[in-house]
């Protein structure tokens, strides 16, 4: 149990307009001052369930609870959800300071008791010299700042961040993604990060749950994520990889998948398979190597040195083109276009099957 | 490619074309009257004529003694005012569920309240006349109002439809999940925002009640004339000088007002 921070449970929640379905059967439980990222590509229903725990939507099926106390029946004034817009949804009418003092002025917070409270958020945020600006005089990191300024002010139960990185530029994002975090963490409070970006997702998230067509895939920490995908969806969702179709055949206690052009890779004995059947190997770049002998044969067709790493583009038989990452190495020589080359997994453990869809 | 670029021109040309008439139309019938009328107000003779033979204010100090126009046009101020004041409390109420809604119900109640625009307002004032009257009313000030309202909600409809349209519908979420009641978040967040457009909507409002004949002239009772149907009698019965010295007052009023809108709504446009 954490000290701080309120649990936000989702049980059972669907929602269907009219004949579509958005969301279905989501169960998520959220401990008090976690941090959970919803991960997923548009329209896998990620933001129907943002508006939902926000109350905006009244779910079909389904409860949202906080601290294991219904909240349905809470109108999203009430219920004490702070929402970042993903363009923060700032008052441009209002200054800095105005918009801060909102929320605490909508709960009745004496006068005497908001500006002291508005202080202390912008000093949290580091913007107390720009308390008198309007919205449109900031840059958009600061006005994100604000945006998170204004809704800790009033203290919620619940934190939503809705895409809020999608607007900054890529070297303002990684800034403003550890100074959300820090805020975050310092204010203890329970957030919900949902984004279609894998990478906000690993780097803010405690843990992600994969979304896709309105069911969440998987719920692991972001590590767990990437090393051990439940799906292929979540596997190709989540980083990059390559994914060759199959038969699966078990040989004694080990297990091979055989590929159309007669080559076969050792995989992890994987339940459920008898053999022949049709499976998806999925192997991440980084975990395949170009070796002497053995594995896979094929030709390189594009080399592309990426700073750190090259990457080789490498058709081989079974059909499809494998991308395989390698550190560049002073020693070793890229390899040419057109070379013939052998490619293997650096592990057994580094190939997921899946079964063919 | 050739072929793009010719269409281009053309579209260019046909817009400037357009906007050129437009412009000259505007000039010929709208500006040089208004100057006509303007310089005509001006003339130290007896008679209304162009040009005059000599300039004076002194149909000017008339107006001061003309104590029927002035009544006129003090009954016209006022049922301007109400008018106005009318409209944009409905219209405003009116448009919010415009903006939102997307039911075929809301749809037919704009087609509704939009359709006096499209109504002769003649046939409109001589059918309400005749209601009313069946009713076992006769013409009064409140009928006379609510008919200005009747056509002159439009104008308010239209301009705060499309501010509303203009405003952005996350503050509104932002505001309700900061804790924030309808009420609040109409008066700090919506009208502020749509002000502008409110403003603007307003005085077209106002000056289509203010110079509005078929309505009042169907509506208005014996005793309360209206100042666009009084000046079109002193015309008609007897060539009144004043007449031009009213037109050229309202010509400024209505200049004076139209900066003052402009004004308002650009400042607001500035606060954004």
């Amino acid at each position: 149990m954490a000290l701080r921070g309120h649990r936000l449970q989702l049980d059972n929640i669907t929602q269907r307009f009219n004949d579509y379905v958005a969301v279905s059967d989501i169960n998520l439980d959220v401990a008090g001052g976690e941090m959970v990222a919803l991960l997923g590509p548009s329209g896998c229903g990620k933001s129907t369930l943002l508006r939902i725990v926000s109350g905006f939507i009244r779910q079909t099926e389904g409860s949202v609870l906080f601290d294991g106390q219904p909240v349905d029946h809470l109108s999203p004034s009430q219920r004490g959800v702070g929402i970042v817009f993903q363009n923060y949804a700032l008052f441009p009418h209002m200054t800095v300071a105005d918009n801060v003092a909102y929320g605490l002025q909508a709960h009745k917070w004496p006068a005497e008791k908001i500006k002291p409270r508005v202080a202390e958020m912008l000093a949290l945020v580091h913007m107390t010299e720009f308390a008198e600006r309007k919205p449109r005089q900031l840059s958009g990191g600061q006005q994100q700042r604000i945006a998170l300024a204004r809704c800790l002010a009033i203290d919620p139960k619940v934190l939503l961040l809705d895409e809020p990185f999608g607007a900054l530029d890529k070297n303002l994002r990684l800034d403003m993604q550890i100074e959300v975090k820090r805020l975050v963490r310092e204010a203890g409070v329970t957030t919900i990060l949902v984004t279609h970006d894998q990478e906000e997702a690993l780097s803010m998230a405690d843990r992600i749950a994969v979304m896709s067509r309105g069911r969440i895939e998987q719920v692991s920490p972001p590590t767990e994520i990437y090393d051990k995908p439940q799906t292929l969806f979540v596997n190709q969702f989540v980083g990059t990889t390559n994914a060759i179709p199959g038969e699966y055949f078990c040989v004694g206690n080990k297990a091979k998948v055989t590929f159309a052009g007669g080559s076969s890779l050792d995989v992890p004995k994987t339940p459920g398979y008898i053999d022949s059947s049709k499976v998806v190997v999925s192997i991440r770049p980084e975990q395949l190597h170009v070796v002497p002998s053995a594995g896979l044969v094929g030709t390189v067709k594009a080399v592309m040195p990426l700073g750190s790493h090259v990457v080789y583009d490498i058709e081989v038989p079974a059909g499809v083109s494998l991308k395989v990452s390698e550190p560049r190495e002073g020693r070793v020589a890229m390899r040419r276009t057109g070379e013939t080359v052998h490619v293997a997994p650096t592990s057994p453990d580094a190939c997921h099957v899946f079964p063919a869809s | 490619m050739p072929a793009p670029k010719a269409n281009l021109d053309w579209e260019a040309l046909s817009l400037r074309l357009t906007f050129g008439i437009l412009t000259i139309v505007a000039m010929i019938f709208l500006v040089a009257p208004t100057i006509v009328v303007l310089i005509t107000s001006l003339t130290s003779s007896e008679s209304l004529r162009f040009p005059p033979p000599g300039l004076s204010l002194r149909w000017y100090f008339a107006l001061i003694d003309a104590d029927q126009m002035q009544r006129a046009a003090w009954n016209s101020l006022v049922i301007a005012f109400w008018t106005t004041l009318i409209s944009v409390a409905l219209g405003t109420a009116a448009s919010l569920a415009l903006a939102r809604s997307r039911s075929k119900w809301v749809r037919a109640a704009d087609l509704l309240f939009m359709s006096p625009l499209l109504l002769p307002a003649l046939a409109f004032g001589f059918a309400a006349l005749v209601y009313i009257n069946k009713l076992g009313f006769s013409p009064s000030v409140p009928f006379l109002v609510a008919g200005h309202v009747i056509v002159c909600v439009p104008f308010v409809l239209r301009t705060t439809v499309a501010a509303l349209s203009q405003l952005d519908p996350s503050l509104l979420d932002a505001s309700i999940s900061l804790g924030g009641t309808p009420w609040m978040t109409f008066r700090r967040v919506i009208l502020p925002l749509i002000a502008p457009g409110l403003a603007s909507g307003a005085f077209l409002c106002f000056m289509a009640s203010f110079d509005n004949v078929p309505v009042s002239l169907f509506l208005a009772d014996e005793r309360t004339e209206v100042l666009p149907i009084h000046l079109w009698q002193q015309i008609d019965t007897n060539l009144d000088v004043r007449t031009a010295a009213a037109s050229g007052l309202i010509v400024i009023f209505t200049l004076i007002l139209m900066l003052i809108t402009e004004r308002v709504a650009g400042l607001t446009q500035q606060m954004r």
